[in-house]
């Protein structure tokens, strides 16, 4: 008798019924387990582990991570992907200094330059890809290093700090600003950082808008089936532009947010963004067992990495025994989202 | 928690987590005669470091490392890999964790001040090095950049009198190089007759390629140069592979500032034009920096500014005692291997 997985009804209690559920099991809750498991495990070892405080801090790490993740995660919804959140992050950090230190115009004209390049670098990408007919991977590749030497041509490659010198000769006047900064490094209730409010809002608002607004479910059609959408009669590249403008806005967001915790035009911030994040969106398919890209899964996923890192270094583990525990989490995550997922169809 | 039942969790940990991850080993018992803390408890502190790749940053790992474990010393090292943000973070995750006290290891004012500020007014103690996080109660350990030119101009002085047309690399804006410019300019003055007839420089990478390109061109332009003054090895570097191509190895002499294995190379080497350097062990600033935050601990204070004074080495020195490396440098010169600087009698010089 073959009985496809996702029926769950059959009442007959056959031992082969039993060894399907703990699969249908795994496949939805394995992740969760491991990272409640992870979390006691952490808790016992190092008391402090479990504080308000340090549960604050993991947020807070994750949470330009998570933006850029988020963003990605759209593009992922599509078929597609975005390599090039990362620089365009980075740029965000490097024009919101720009905008303040150098040309000395405050905190709202830096936001509103860093969404606008955000959402620029996003239609620029969806372009390629849509008129330019290059593919997804390839056409973002190329903005990524576009991006890396543009945003240093401005400083001729220097970071940008209070009082540097311009290559002009003079001497940079502005500096940031003190609610620019708040961004980062506020806390409410002194406790709870701005970033992770703002993670955690933006969180919500993209879930409503790709799991219960009509234009998610386009974008998921998209996805599965370009060709089907497009004769159902979407707009399919409208779309695809607009998600790959999401994926920039956001990247923009936290682009900011970390230059507001940087304080400074930092080249070499924002290095490690675009592999953490799209670790995070990946272990999300494995979430619930989505087997899709979701943005509740990302949310998770980019929690479960957070939370790794913090408890092993509270436990002393080296940066590169951190690094390979994360390559493991995203493999398992992975073979439970496609090695699972598949010999269950078959 | 008991310490039995720690170590079972924590080797159970081990096994289900990553077998290989290394657990300190915790002492609970303090150092007898010890004031402070320190007499009664074991002691933990977090090192939070933005830059470790590279020989200095090993060699000062390594001298935090061993006077830590001298003290008995539970000892967290919180690498952010120069990642500003991660570095804040780190920090606040380490104030989490409950350490007595911190080691800030390089980073950005900016991004620093306003954590440090809160880590120091809930309580902690932190020290600083080579990062300053403006605030008076963090001590700030150094090398000290003015002697450091000191030393190595004064061998030169020594090496060719009070009279020399000399060639000088320098890239202006980086603090350590201002700092050892200030001392060029003071030994300008107090001696006239030393004339800098030609002064480059650039921190393009790789730097020690770009600088023997530029001193290719200053060579020819100025044939009469006798000595350089590089206040940097990648300088230096740079400056004696052009001396070398130019074939005026004999006709020049080097002096420059900091030391590594590679450098040691270059400088034994037959008729090498580098005659002198002059560094601070970063071992034995590792060390300096846990001894400082350890008196802190005891309620000491070890002084605003802690500084580590460095070593002249000149190529003499090395050919006469045979050494080769790093580590026999550190093993036969014993000026350069320990600085009398933060000791108290109650706290143990570490095995070296």
């Amino acid at each position: 008798m073959q009985t496809p997985s996702s029926v769950q009804t059959s009442p007959a209690p056959e031992p082969r019924r039993v060894s399907f559920s703990l699969k249908d099991f795994v496949i939805k809750f394995g992740l969760l387990v491991i990272l409640a498991v992870m979390i006691v495990v952490f808790w016992r070892l190092e008391p402090a582990f479990g504080s308000a405080r340090n549960m604050f801090s993991i947020l807070q790490a994750v949470s330009v991570t998570a933006l850029l993740a988020l963003g990605v995660t759209v593009t992922l919804a599509i078929g597609g992907f975005d390599l090039s959140i990362g620089s365009t992050a980075a740029m965000s950090l490097m024009a919101s200094s720009y905008v303040m230190v150098i040309l000395d115009l405050g905190t709202l004209p830096a936001i509103a330059v860093c969404l606008f390049l955000g959402l620029a670098i996003g239609f620029a990408n969806g372009m390629l890809i849509v008129k330019g007919r290059i593919p997804d991977l390839l056409a973002t590749l190329g903005m990524m290093f576009l991006l890396l030497g543009l945003q240093l041509i401005p400083t001729g490659g220097r970071s940008i700090a209070k009082g540097m010198t311009l290559p002009s000769g003079g001497s940079a006047q502005g500096s940031f600003t003190e609610t620019f900064l708040a961004l980062g490094r506020y806390r409410v209730f002194d406790l709870i950082p701005l970033p992770v409010i703002v993670m955690i809002v933006a969180a919500i608002l993209l879930w409503v808008f790709m799991e219960r607004s009509r234009y998610g479910r386009v974008l998921y059609a998209i996805g599965g089936n370009e060709k089907a959408t497009r004769l159902a009669g979407a707009p399919v590249e409208r779309y695809k532009i607009a998600a790959y403008m999401i994926s920039g806005g956001f990247a923009s967001v936290g682009g900011m947010l970390l230059a507001a915790r940087v304080g400074r035009g930092d080249v070499s911030s924002g290095s490690s963004l675009l592999l953490d994040s799209v670790a995070a969106a990946l272990i999300g398919f494995a979430v619930l067992g989505a087997k899709k890209p979701n943005v509740f899964g990302t949310a998770i996923g980019a929690l479960f990495v957070g939370t790794l890192l913090n408890g092993l270094t509270m436990l002393n583990a080296p940066y590169y025994a951190q690094d390979f525990v994360k390559g493991l989490v995203l493999v398992l995550a992975l073979l439970f989202t496609f090695g699972f997922a598949s010999s269950n169809h078959r | 928690m008991s310490t039995t039942r720690r170590h079972v969790l924590t080797a159970l940990a081990g096994a289900s987590l990553a077998s290989a991850l290394p657990f300190s080993a915790a002492r609970a018992a303090g150092i007898a005669g010890a004031p402070g803390i320190f007499g009664k408890r074991q002691v933990k502190i977090a090192l939070v470091r933005y830059l470790s790749t590279g020989d200095f940053f090993q060699f000062y790992l390594a001298g935090v490392t061993r006077q830590a474990a001298a003290l008995g010393i539970d000892l967290h090292v919180l690498d952010s890999r120069q990642d500003a943000a991660l570095q804040a973070e780190m920090l606040a995750q380490a104030m989490n964790m409950g350490v007595d006290g911190i080691i800030l290891q390089h980073g950005l004012t900016e991004t620093l001040k306003d954590p440090a500020a809160r880590a120091v007014a809930e309580g902690f103690k932190v020290v600083a090095f080579d990062v300053n996080c403006e605030n008076p109660k963090i001590p700030q350990i150094e090398q000290n950049d003015r002697e450091l030119a000191r030393l190595s101009l004064e061998q030169a002085i020594r090496d060719n009198g009070e009279a020399f047309k000399a060639g000088y690399v320098y890239v202006p804006g980086i603090a350590p190089l201002d700092r050892r410019d200030e001392t060029w300019q003071a030994v300008k003055k107090k001696y006239p007759k030393i004339v800098e007839v030609a002064r480059w420089g650039t921190m393009n990478n790789p730097i020690a390629n770009s600088v023997a390109d530029q001193t290719a061109a200053v060579l020819r332009a100025n044939p009469d140069i006798k000595m350089i003054f590089a206040p940097f090895d990648e300088f230096a570097k740079g400056v004696k592979t052009a001396v070398d191509e130019a074939g005026l190895s004999k006709q020049i002499k080097i002096y420059s500032a900091d030391i590594s294995t590679p450098d040691i190379s270059a400088m034994i080497e037959k008729d090498s034009a580098w005659s002198a350097t002059t560094a601070t062990n970063s071992a034995v600033v590792g060390e300096v920096c846990v001894r400082s935050l350890a008196l802190l601990l005891a309620g000491i204070d070890p002084g605003r500014e802690v500084v580590v004074p460095p070593t002249l080495i000149t190529q003499a020195m090395l050919a006469e005692k045979g050494i080769k490396n790093m580590e026999e440098l550190a093993a036969k010169i014993p000026q350069f291997s320990r600085a009398e600087v933060a000791m108290a009698p109650w706290i143990p010089e570490p095995k070296r």
